[in-house]
C-alpha cells in the first residue's frame, strides 16, 4: 500500500492560497471566457455582412440591397457618439485606477462619467435610427437595412447592458463595497466595457467608413 | 480492496427532499436532474423515431401524412441532438469532472443551475410547438429559405428554444473550462487529467465558438421570419446558402461535442475493465485536440452538393479527421491487447462502441470523396452514417456511462444479467435498423421523405430496419426495469466497485456534498491505482525501445 | 469481477452473428430486387467515373474494417479474463506503433483525396457547346423542364413529374433555377445530384449512355410536398429524339386558341402558392368556359383545375400551365349545373368554388 498524503480537505484548497484572489481570477477567467463566446457571436454577424456584401461588389448600397433612391449617409451625430464611448473606455480605465488604488470616490466619479455617456451613446444611436427610419432605411427594407440594424442593434443592446452593470457598479460602490483589493465586479464590468467599446469601432469601421 | 479514508455515508444527499433539489446548486444534484431529463428526451425522441419506421415500413401512408410526418422527423432529430444527447454527456460531466480532478464543485455553482434549468425549458418550447398547429416541420437543420418561409408558430418555438438551449450550453462551457483550469486539486497537472476530463474540456472550447454562431444564425432567421428581414432572401440581396455556411460552421464542431465526451468515457471503461492504462495517453490527448481543431475546417462538407464550396480545401480537411480518430481507434484496442478484459455491461457497451462508431466513421470518409458524396448526399447513407456515430458511437457510451458510473451515483450496482439483456437486444438491433440504411441510401432513396415509390424496391430493407427500431425500443426495457429493481434494493456497491483508477471512485457512493474528506496523492493520471499498486506500475516511461515488443505487433 | 462468464459467450455469438448478418448483405445480394451495397449500374459518362471513385473507397474501407473489427474481436476473445486476477503488464505507449497507425491512414487519405479530386475534376468538367440544354426549374413541389432552343416546356402536377427526354451519347447541359426553396435535382443512375437554389444558377453537364426510362427525385427537402416532387426521364436514340421534338412542338401549336366559342369568360388570378385571388366563381350552365388565367406569382407556375368538369368525370385541368409571370386561357366542356371545387394542379392546397347555374 503505498503512501497515502494527507492533503488539504478540498473546501480549504482555493481558499488558502489567498481566497479573494482565488476567486477573483476564477471570476475573471469567466468573464474572458464569456467575452470570447461574444466575439464569436459578433463574428457570426460580421462573417455574414462580409459576405453578403462581397457579393454584391459595386451594387452595395443600390437595389435590391436598399429600396429604390435611397441613399445611406453618414450622420455627424454618429461620430459623435463614437467619440463619447471611446471616451467613455478611457474614463472606466481610469475608474479602476482610482480603485486599485483605493479611491473609492474617485471610482465613483469615475464610474459615473462612463455611465453617463453610455446613456448618451444609446440616446444619440436612437436618434440616428429616427433620422434613418424617416429616410426609408428599415429592418425590411432590403439586406442593407436588415445587416445595419441587425448589428447596430445587438451592439446598442449589450450596450444597454454594460449601463445596467454600470448602475450596479456605481450602486456598490456608494454603499463602499469595494476596495484595493476587493473590486472584482469592478474589473469584470470594466473588461465588459471595453469589449463593447472595441465592437462599436469595428462596427463603425465596416458600416461607415468601409462601406 | 484498496480505498481511501471511508466517509460515513452522507444520507442528506439521498434523501433531499424536493425543494431542496428545485434550489439546489450541487454539482452531484445538478449532474443528476440532467442525466434524467435527457433519458425523458430521449424516450420522447425514440417514441417519435418509432412513428417515422412505422411510416416507412411499408410505402403508402401507415400512421403519418406528410406535414405531421416532417415535424416528427424534424423534432426527432432536434430533440436527440439538443435535449438528449447535450444534456446527457454535459450531465455526466456535472457529476464527474469535478470528481474526477478532485474539486469540491463547479467553478459558477449557480450558472451551473441556471445552465440546466434552461435545458427542461427549452424542450418545453420546443414541444409546445404541436399544441400551436404544428411544430418546426424544416428539418433539425432547418435549411432557409424553407425555415423562413414556413407558416406557423412552431418554427419561432424551434428558433426561441434553440437560442435558450444555446445559452445554456455556453454558459456550462464557460464553468466547465472555469473548473477545470481553476479547480484541479494539487499535482492534477493538465497531463494528469483523466482523459474524460480531457474531452470535456475540448469539447467545452468547441462549444465557446460554435454555439454563439448558431445564435447568431438563428437570431437572422427570426428577423427574416417576424420583422420582414432579408438575411436568406435573394430577392432584397440576401443569400440563403449563407445560412448553410452559418449553421454548418456550428453544425459539425457539434458533431465532435457529441461524439468527445462518449469518447472519454470508453477512455475510461476501457483501462479499468482491461486492468491496463490507457494505451498511448499523450497520442489520445494531441488527438482529442487535432479532431477539435480541425473540426472548424470542415463544415462545408454538408455543402458539396450546392455548387457553392470551394472543394479541395473541404475534402482534405474532412479526410484528415480520420488520421486523429483512427489513432484513438488503434489506442483503444492496444489498451485492452494483452489486458485482463471482464466483460461487464459499460465493458460491452464500449466494445459495442468501437465496433459501431468504427462503421459510422467509415462511412464519413466515403462522404469526403466529394464525387462519392454526390451521390450519397441526402440519402438514407447519411442517415446510415449519422446514427451510427450518433446513435452507436454516442448513444453506446451514454449507456457505458450509465451503468459505470451508476454505482457511484446511487451507491448501487445495475444488475449484470439485465445488462447483458439490455446490450444484446441494444447491439443486434442498431446493426438491423441502420445498416440496411447504407443500402437504401446508395440505391437512391432521398431522406426525409414519408413515402417512396413502391417499384423502388426499398420495400424489404425498410421493413427490415423497422424491425431493428423496435428490438432498440424493446432493450430499453430492461434497462428501465434495471434501474427500477436497483434503486429499490440496497445501497451495497462500496466507494470502488470496479477497482478503477480515477478520483470519483476514493470517495464514498455517493459522495458527501463537498466530495472528498481526503483526496489521494496524485502523480499520475490514475491516481486511484498508483494507490493500490504503488507508483512503479504507473510510471513506466512510455515509448521506450525496450518495450516496442509490448504493443499489439 | 462477477462477470458470469457463460452470458458473456453468448453476447459474443450474438455480437457476431450480427455483424456477420450485416455482412451477409453482400453476399446474398439483394433481397428481391432491392438494393445492394453497390450503386445502381451508372448510366452515364460521370456516372462512371463516381462509380470507379466508389470502388476505390468501398474496397478500402472494407479493407480498414475487416482489419480492426478483426483485431477487435482477437483482443476481446483472446485476453477476456480467465480466472486470472493478476495484473497484466503496464504498457503505457508504444512511439513506434503510434507512429505507424498515425502515417499509414494518413498516407490512405492522402491517396483518396488526390483520387478524389481527380474524379471531381472529369465530373464537374463542362463542353461547350452541348448538344441540348434544359433548363429545369424547381419549385414548391415539382420540377418544369424548358427546352429554350426548341421552344419546349413541361410543368409536372401532383406527384406526376414532366418527362425529361434526352438524346443518348450526346452532351447535355442541365442549367438549374430556383425561386423558393431549395431543392436538389437527382437522378440515382447518375450517381450524382446538384442542388437548386434560389438566387443561383447551378449548371452540370452529362452524357447519359444508355437508353432508358429512369426515375429522378427532388433529393433536398422543401416541405410539405417533397416527397412527390418525382419526375422521370427518357433516354432515346437522336432521331426518336428529334420526332419527340418535332412532335411537340405541333402540339404546342395546336393547342387552341381560346374563348373563341366559349359562352363566358371567367377572370381567375394568382399571385403566390397559397391561394387564388379568387375563392368563388359562377358561370352559365351547358356552355364551354373561357378562363382567362392570370398567373402574377414571381416564383411559381400555377393552373387551373376543375374536380369532376371532364364528360367522363375526371377532373379538367388547364394546359399548358402558366409559368410564373404568364397569362393563359383556358376552355373548359360545357359543365351541368352545380357546384364544383376549382383548385391547381400544380399546388392542390390552392382551392375555391365554382357555381354552375
Ligand atoms: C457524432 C457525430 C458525428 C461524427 C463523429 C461524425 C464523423 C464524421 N463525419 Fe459526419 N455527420 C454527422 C455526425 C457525425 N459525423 C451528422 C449528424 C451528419 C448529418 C447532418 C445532417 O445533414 O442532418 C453528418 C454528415 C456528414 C457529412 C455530410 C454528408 C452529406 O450530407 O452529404 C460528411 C461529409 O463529409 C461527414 C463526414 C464525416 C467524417 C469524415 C467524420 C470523421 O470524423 C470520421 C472519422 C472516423 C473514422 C474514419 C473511423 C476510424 C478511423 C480509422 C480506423 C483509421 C483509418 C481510416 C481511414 C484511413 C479512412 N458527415
Ligand atoms: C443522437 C441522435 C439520434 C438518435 C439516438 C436517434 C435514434 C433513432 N433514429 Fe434518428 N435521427 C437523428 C438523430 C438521432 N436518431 C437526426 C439528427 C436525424 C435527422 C433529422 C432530420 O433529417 O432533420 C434523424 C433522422 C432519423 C430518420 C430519418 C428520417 C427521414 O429522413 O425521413 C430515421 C428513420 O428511420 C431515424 C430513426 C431512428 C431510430 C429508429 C432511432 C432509435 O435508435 C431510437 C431508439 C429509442 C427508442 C425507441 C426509445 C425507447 C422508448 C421506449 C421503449 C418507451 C419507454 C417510454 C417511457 C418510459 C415513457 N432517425
Ligand atoms: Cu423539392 Cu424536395
Ligand atoms: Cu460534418
Amino acid at each position: 500500500m503505498a503512501v497515502q498524503a494527507e492533503l488539504l480537505a478540498h473546501q480549504g484548497q482555493e481558499h488558502s492560497q489567498g481566497e479573494h484572489e482565488g476567486l477573483a481570477n476564477t471570476a475573471l477567467l469567466g468573464m474572458l471566457l464569456f467575452i470570447t463566446s461574444e466575439v464569436m457571436f459578433f463574428g457570426g454577424l460580421f462573417a455574414v455582412y462580409f459576405s453578403i456584401r462581397a457579393k454584391h461588389g459595386a451594387e452595395w448600397l443600390h437595389p435590391p440591397t436598399l429600396p429604390e433612391g435611397i441613399h445611406f449617409a453618414v450622420n455627424p451625430i454618429v461620430i459623435v457618439a463614437t467619440v463619447l464611448l471611446i471616451i467613455s473606455s478611457f474614463t472606466m480605465q481610469w475608474g479602476i485606477w482610482r480603485i486599485r488604488k483605493g479611491d473609492r470616490s474617485g471610482m465613483n466619479r469615475a464610474i459615473a462619467v462612463t455611465l453617463l455617456l453610455g446613456v448618451v451613446f444609446l440616446a444619440l444611436q436612437a436618434y440616428d435610427y429616427s433620422l434613418l427610419i424617416n429616410e426609408g432605411i428599415r429592418l425590411n427594407s432590403g439586406i442593407f437595412g436588415s445587416l445595419f440594424y441587425t448589428m447596430t442593434g445587438f451592439h446598442g443592446a449589450h450596450v444597454f447592458g454594460g449601463v445596467v452593470g454600470l448602475a450596479v457598479i456605481l450602486a456598490r460602490g456608494a454603499a463602499g463595497q469595494f476596495s484595493a483589493k476587493h473590486h472584482v465586479a469592478v474589473e469584470a464590468v470594466s473588461i465588459y466595457w471595453h469589449f463593447v467599446d472595441v465592437v462599436w469601432i469595428a462596427l463603425f469601421t465596416t458600416l461607415y467608413i468601409l462601406r | 480492496m484498496a480505498t481511501t479514508v471511508l466517509q460515513p455515508r452522507s444520507s442528506t444527499y439521498s434523501r433531499a427532499g424536493i425543494y431542496e433539489w428545485l434550489t439546489t446548486t450541487d454539482h452531484k444534484k445538478i449532474g443528476i436532474m440532467y442525466v434524467l431529463t435527457a433519458y425523458i428526451f430521449f424516450f420522447t425522441g425514440g417514441i417519435l423515431a418509432l412513428g417515422i419506421r412505422t411510416e416507412l415500413a411499408a410505402p403508402g401512408t401507415q400512421l403519418l401524412e406528410p406535414g405531421l410526418y416532417n415535424q416528427v422527423f424534424t423534432m426527432h432529430g432536434t430533440t436527440m441532438i439538443f435535449l438528449f444527447v447535450m444534456p446527457m454527456l454535459a450531465g455526466f460531466a456535472n457529476y464527474i469532472v469535478p470528481l474526477q480532478i478532485g474539486a469540491a464543485d463547479m467553478a459558477f455553482p449557480r450558472i451551473n443551475a441556471l445552465s440546466f434549468w434552461l435545458i427542461p425549458l427549452s424542450g418545453i418550447l420546443l414541444f409546445l410547438g404541436f399544441a400551436t398547429g404544428g411544430a418546426a416541420a424544416a428539418g433539425w437543420t432547418s435549411y432557409a429559405p424553407l425555415s423562413a418561409t414556413e407558416p406557423g408558430r412552431g418554427q419561432d418555438l424551434w428558433i426561441v428554444a434553440l437560442i435558450l438551449n444555446g445559452t445554456s450550453s455556453i454558459l456550462s462551457a464557460i464553468n466547465f473550462l472555469a473548473t477545470i483550469f481553476k479547480l484541479r486539486a494539487p499535482g492534477m497537472t493538465l497531463l494528469r487529467m483523466p482523459i474524460f476530463v480531457w474531452t470535456q474540456l475540448v469539447t467545452s472550447v468547441l462549444l465557446l465558438f460554435a454555439v454563439p454562431v448558431l445564435t447568431s444564425a438563428l437570431i437572422m432567421l427570426f428577423i427574416d421570419r417576424n420583422y420582414g428581414g432579408g438575411f436568406f432572401d435573394p430577392a432584397v440581396g440576401g443569400d440563403p446558402i449563407l445560412w448553410q455556411h452559418v449553421f454548418w460552421f456550428f453544425g459539425h464542431p457539434e458533431v465532435y461535442i457529441m461524439i468527445l465526451p462518449a469518447m472519454g468515457v470508453i477512455s475510461e471503461v476501457l483501462p479499468v475493465f482491461s486492468r491496463r492504462p490507457l494505451f498511448g495517453y499523450k497520442a489520445f490527448v494531441l488527438a482529442t485536440v487535432a479532431i477539435g481543431a480541425l473540426g472548424f475546417g470542415v463544415w462545408a462538407h454538408h455543402m458539396f452538393t450546392t455548387g457553392a464550396v470551394y472543394f479541395p480545401f473541404f475534402a482534405f480537411a474532412t479526410f484528415l479527421i480520420s488520421v486523429p480518430t483512427g489513432v484513438k481507434m488503434f489506442n483503444w484496442i492496444a489498451t485492452m491487447w494483452r489486458g485482463r478484459l471482464s466483460f461487464t455491461t459499460p465493458m460491452l457497451f464500449a466494445v459495442g462502441f468501437l465496433s459501431a462508431f468504427l462503421i459510422g466513421g467509415l462511412d464519413g470518409a466515403f462522404s469526403a470523396a466529394v464525387p462519392v458524396d454526390f451521390a450519397l448526399q441526402d440519402t438514407y447513407w447519411i442517415v446510415s452514417h449519422l446514427h451510427y456515430v450518433l446513435f452507436g458511437g454516442s448513444a453506446f457510451g451514454i449507456m457505458a456511462a450509465t451503468y459505470y458510473w451508476f454505482p457511484k451515483m446511487f451507491g448501487a450496482r445495475l444488475d449484470e444479467r439485465l445488462g447483458k439483456i439490455h446490450f444484446t437486444l441494444q447491439f443486434i438491433g442498431t446493426n438491423l435498423a441502420f445498416f440496411p440504411m447504407h443500402l437504401l441510401g446508395i440505391n437512391g432513396m432521398p431522406r426525409r421523405i414519408q413515402d417512396y415509390a413502391p417499384y423502388a424496391g426499398w420495400q424489404e430493407w425498410n421493413l427490415l430496419s423497422t424491425v431493428g427500431a423496435f428490438m432498440i425500443a424493446a432493450s430499453m426495457l430492461p434497462l428501465l426495469w434495471n434501474i427500477f429493481v436497483t434503486l429499490r434494493g440496497p445501497r451495497d456497491a462500496g466507494d470502488d466497485p470496479w477497482d478503477g483508477n480515477t478520483l470519483e471512485w476514493a470517495t464514498t457512493s455517493p459522495p458527501p456534498a463537498y466530495n472528498f474528506e481526503h483526496l489521494p496523492e496524485v502523480r499520475s493520471e490514475r491516481p486511484l491505482f498508483d494507490l493500490k499498486h504503488g507508483l512503479a506500475h504507473g510510471q513506466t516511461s512510455p515509448a521506450i525501445p525496450a518495450h516496442a515488443g509490448e504493443g499489439p505487433a | 469481477m462477477p462477470a458470469s462468464r457463460v452470458p458473456t459467450r453468448l453476447v459474443l455469438l450474438l455480437a457476431a452473428a450480427a455483424l456477420g448478418l450485416a455482412g451477409c448483405a453482400e453476399a446474398q445480394g439483394p433481397i428481391g430486387h432491392g438494393p445492394g451495397f453497390f450503386p445502381p449500374p451508372p448510366i452515364s459518362d460521370r456516372g462512371l467515373q463516381i462509380d470507379s471513385l466508389y470502388q476505390v473507397v468501398f474496397w478500402i474501407a472494407a479493407a480498414i474494417f475487416v482489419l480492426v473489427e478483426a483485431l477487435l474481436i482477437w483482443a476481446v476473445v483472446r485476453y477476456r479474463r480467465r480466472g486470472d486476477d493478476s495484473l497484466p503488464t503496464q504498457t503505457h505507449g508504444n512511439l513506434v506503433l503510434e507512429v505507424i497507425w498515425t502515417v499509414i491512414p494518413a498516407a490512405i487519405v492522402l491517396f483518396l483525396f488526390v483520387a478524389s479530386m481527380d474524379t471531381l475534376a472529369k465530373v464537374e468538367s463542362q463542353e461547350d457547346p452541348p448538344s441540348v440544354t434544359v433548363d429545369v426549374t424547381g419549385f414548391q413541389w415539382q420540377w418544369t423542364f424548358d427546352y429554350k432552343a426548341e421552344g419546349l416546356s413541361f410543368t409536372g402536377e401532383g406527384d406526376k413529374g414532366p418527362e425529361l427526354v434526352l438524346p443518348v451519347n450526346e452532351t447535355v447541359r442541365i442549367n438549374l433555377h430556383g425561386n423558393d426553396v431549395v431543392h436538389a435535382f437527382y437522378v440515382p443512375q447518375f450517381l450524382y445530384k446538384k442542388d437548386v437554389v434560389p438566387g443561383r444558377v447551378n449548371s452540370f453537364d452529362v452524357r447519359v449512355e444508355q437508353p432508358g426510362t429512369y426515375n429522378g427525385q427532388c433529393a433536398e427537402f422543401c416541405g410539405l410536398a417533397h416527397q412527390a416532387m418525382r419526375f422521370t426521364m427518357r433516354v432515346v436514340p437522336r432521331a426518336e429524339y428529334e420526332a419527340w421534338v418535332a412532335a411537340e412542338q405541333e402540339k404546342a401549336k395546336a393547342t387552341p386558341t381560346p374563348g373563341a366559342s366559349a359562352g363566358a369568360t371567367l377572370q381567375v388570378s394568382a399571385a403566390n402558392a397559397a391561394s387564388f385571388e379568387q375563392s368563388t366563381l359562377e358561370a352559365p350552365a351547358d356552355t364551354a368556359i373561357a378562363i382567362a388565367f392570370d398567373n402574377k406569382d414571381p416564383a411559381q407556375p400555377h393552373n387551373v383545375a376543375i374536380k369532376g368538369a371532364n364528360p367522363d368525370g375526371s377532373d379538367f385541368s388547364g394546359k399548358p400551365i402558366a409559368n410564373a409571370g404568364e397569362k393563359v386561357t383556358y376552355t373548359t366542356p360545357p359543365l351541368k349545373a352545380g357546384t364544383y371545387t376549382f383548385y391547381c394542379a400544380v399546388h392542390p392546397n390552392m382551392q375555391g368554388t365554382l357555381t354552375v347555374k
